[in-house]
């Protein structure tokens, strides 16, 4: 390239820098308009909600803050660490709602893995052609609306009408009519019988995603592992165990982190199912917020709540990018 | 195959053994649809028999017409609802995140990586934050019980814009300094020479917003409150909690709005299940 035509292309280029900044400040702009009135604005407020008793039904000044919203400080926090038999009605659903969820959490995780695991291991194991007729199978209900889910699986448990007792009633020849739903004196292991039917229709619904994530990681094994170590002998079980499961450690980390995290922050299908009930057995923290926020018009305490909420599922987001920064090796 | 014989017999023994559990798991697994889609075919005197049955014994169409007859349900109205608030969703959720993550990965200006990583830390920020203020600014402008007020406040998705970025580094920079020579300008650019590059990312990523707002529960029951503005997922509860002793008619009606949709996304299903893959992104 000659001296004459590259300095043509700089000239070229310099007349277009005003074509693009032009560019960039007609997209850049909005943007970080958009974003302060949308997001930073709303997470300040909602800040400051925390901070104040607020109904929208009450006068206020600025935002609505004030006269009949007063300020209150960190009373809103000061309560929640209340846990005598007196405290107000909303600290105590508040930590029905914390027991509840991370109940549910702690649940859903270890029994989505053990489903989607070995199913993911099976249907990897298939012929290709059948392999996507089941993935889809399993995949479907992830398409389906939580709240088409939640319908159908009320309907399952209901206990006269439903599929369930009548299977039941099927093997043991007798009439039975549990109400799985609404009788607050049936638990397993002291979690109540509620929460179990809100988890079985969860799983349904949830187990596709960690699936397909499965799947696709199993097919990135690279097929030599696998057969140097079937030629050494390795049984199906050693092979689940010894060479599968550490390779798909990070994945199944990360997974478990995903599950845990959208778990944490369940409401449709519990608000349809049981709406908390019974006896607030199936109160989770997001329903709970629903509930004093707008049914109860309680903002400021709704706001405070979420901000708990928040950091909690922050942290385990925070857990999910360390895994993320961490260097595995095969 | 290089297998040895013993290998080979415990590989077939393996595969039988897939199928035993597999075709019993994948029954269960479709067992609720089956039987939401049989109840829907049932007379409700046949629903409310003890112990009930499981294939109806008496087949009607009767719950279907009078489901889609219902002047209480007009379902046309909330297909449409739903349709629009999905569609525009995804349309400028697409502009937004093509444009953006394409001038993330491709150019450079004063603040770009303070306001990238503002953008990533919003992916951080799970959305019943900033719910109650985000009621409270819709009900001051007057956008509840308006569609608008699920289409306005979702018009960039950082999580979007995040992937985009990473697919728009791959354009190679000799075709953009290529048009640019030809005297293009900068949004022919994006639209004539990076979009038509990002296409399948647009398709995948577009299916999932599509399938995430069609979805959507909480944030539009809590913005859309009167009956003729909601959106299916929402008018399908109402309608549940509403006919307690219909329970045929909520078959049906539950049938007739998971059942079409649900057809389509399994055609689209691979885009879907790509972009889940790819992202781990969860609803």
């Amino acid at each position: 390239m000659t001296t004459s035509t590259q300095t043509r292309w700089q000239r070229f280029f310099r007349g277009r820098d005003s074509a693009e900044k032009q560019f960039l400040a007609g997209a850049i702009s909005p943007l970080v308009f958009y974003m302060a009135f949308w997001t930073v604005f709303p997470l300040l407020w909602g800040i400051a909600l925390a901070f104040f008793e607020y109904s929208p039904r009450q006068a206020g000044g600025f935002l609505g803050f004030g006269e009949g919203n007063p300020f209150v400080g960190l009373q809103h926090f000061e309560n929640m660490l209340n846990f005598s038999g007196d405290a107000p009605l909303e600290v105590q659903q508040f930590h029905i709602g914390i027991r509840v969820t991370l109940l549910f959490a702690v649940l859903v995780v270890p029994l989505n893995l053990l489903i989607t695991l070995p199913l993911a291991f099976l249907i990897e194991s298939v012929n290709d052609k059948v392999k996507g007729i089941f993935r889809t199978i399993f995949f479907l209900p992830v398409l389906a609306p939580s709240v088409g889910v939640a319908i159908m699986w009320g309907f399952i448990f209901h206990p006269q009408r439903g599929l369930l007792n009548a299977v039941i009633g099927e093997f043991t020849g007798k009439l039975v009519g549990i109400a799985w739903l609404r009788d607050s004196s049936l638990t397993v292991w002291g979690v109540p019988v509620a929460l179990f039917a809100i988890i079985v229709a969860y799983l349904w619904q949830d187990l596709g995603y960690n699936l397909i994530i499965f799947i696709a990681a199993l097919q990135g094994i690279p097929q030599g592992i696998k057969d140097a170590a079937r030629i050494d002998g390795a049984n199906w079980g050693q092979m689940f165990a010894r060479i599968i499961i550490p390779l798909l450690m990070p994945t199944i980390l990360l997974a478990a982190v995903l599950t845990m995290i959208s778990a944490f922050q369940v409401f449709d299908i519990v608000q349809v199912m049981t709406d908390g009930g019974p006896d607030d057995q199936t109160q989770v923290l997001l329903l709970n917020i629903y509930s004093y926020a707008f049914r109860y018009q309680k903002m400021g305490w709704a706001a405070a709540v979420s901000i708990v909420m928040f950091l909690l599922v922050f942290s385990i987001s925070l857990v999910q990018t360390r895994l993320l920064r961490t260097e595995w090796e095969y | 195959m290089t297998a040895s014989p013993v290998s080979r017999k415990s590989l077939t023994f393996r595969i039988n053994l897939a199928y035993f559990i597999l075709v019993p798991a994948s029954l269960i697994a479709l067992l609720p649809f089956a039987w939401m889609i049989l109840s829907s075919f049932k007379t409700l005197k046949e629903i409310r028999q003890i112990p009930p049955t499981f294939v109806p014994q008496e087949f009607t169409l009767d719950n279907y017409v009078r489901v889609l007859d219902d002047p209480d349900l007009p379902l046309g109205i909330f297909y449409r609802n739903s349709a629009i608030i999905a569609f525009a969703n995804v349309i400028q959720v697409l502009f937004t995140s093509s444009l953006f993550g394409y001038i993330f990965a491709k150019f450079e200006f004063k603040g770009k990586k303070a306001l990238f990583w503002f953008i990533l830390s919003l992916m951080m920020i799970p959305h019943q934050m900033t719910m109650i203020p985000g009621y409270l600014i819709l009900a001051k402008l007057g956008l509840i019980n308006n569609l608008l007020g699920l289409i306005i406040p979702a018009a960039i998705d950082a999580f979007g814009i995040f992937l985009f970025r990473q697919f728009a580094r791959s354009i190679p920079n000799e075709l953009l300094d290529a048009a640019r020579v030809d005297g293009a300008g900068e949004f022919y650019i994006y639209r004539r020479i990076v979009l038509p590059q990002l296409g399948p990312a647009l398709a995948t990523f577009g299916m999932l917003t599509f399938m995430f707002n069609w979805n959507a529960y909480l944030w539009p029951l809590i913005v859309l409150t009167e009956k003729n503005v909601r959106t299916l997922p929402i008018i399908l509860t109402w309608f549940s909690n509403q006919q307690v002793d219909k329970t045929n008619l909520t078959m049906a009606a539950s049938v007739l709005v998971i059942l079409p949709v649900l057809f389509v996304f399994l055609l689209v299903q691979k885009w879907i299940v790509e972009g889940i893959t790819f992202s781990g992104l969860k609803g």
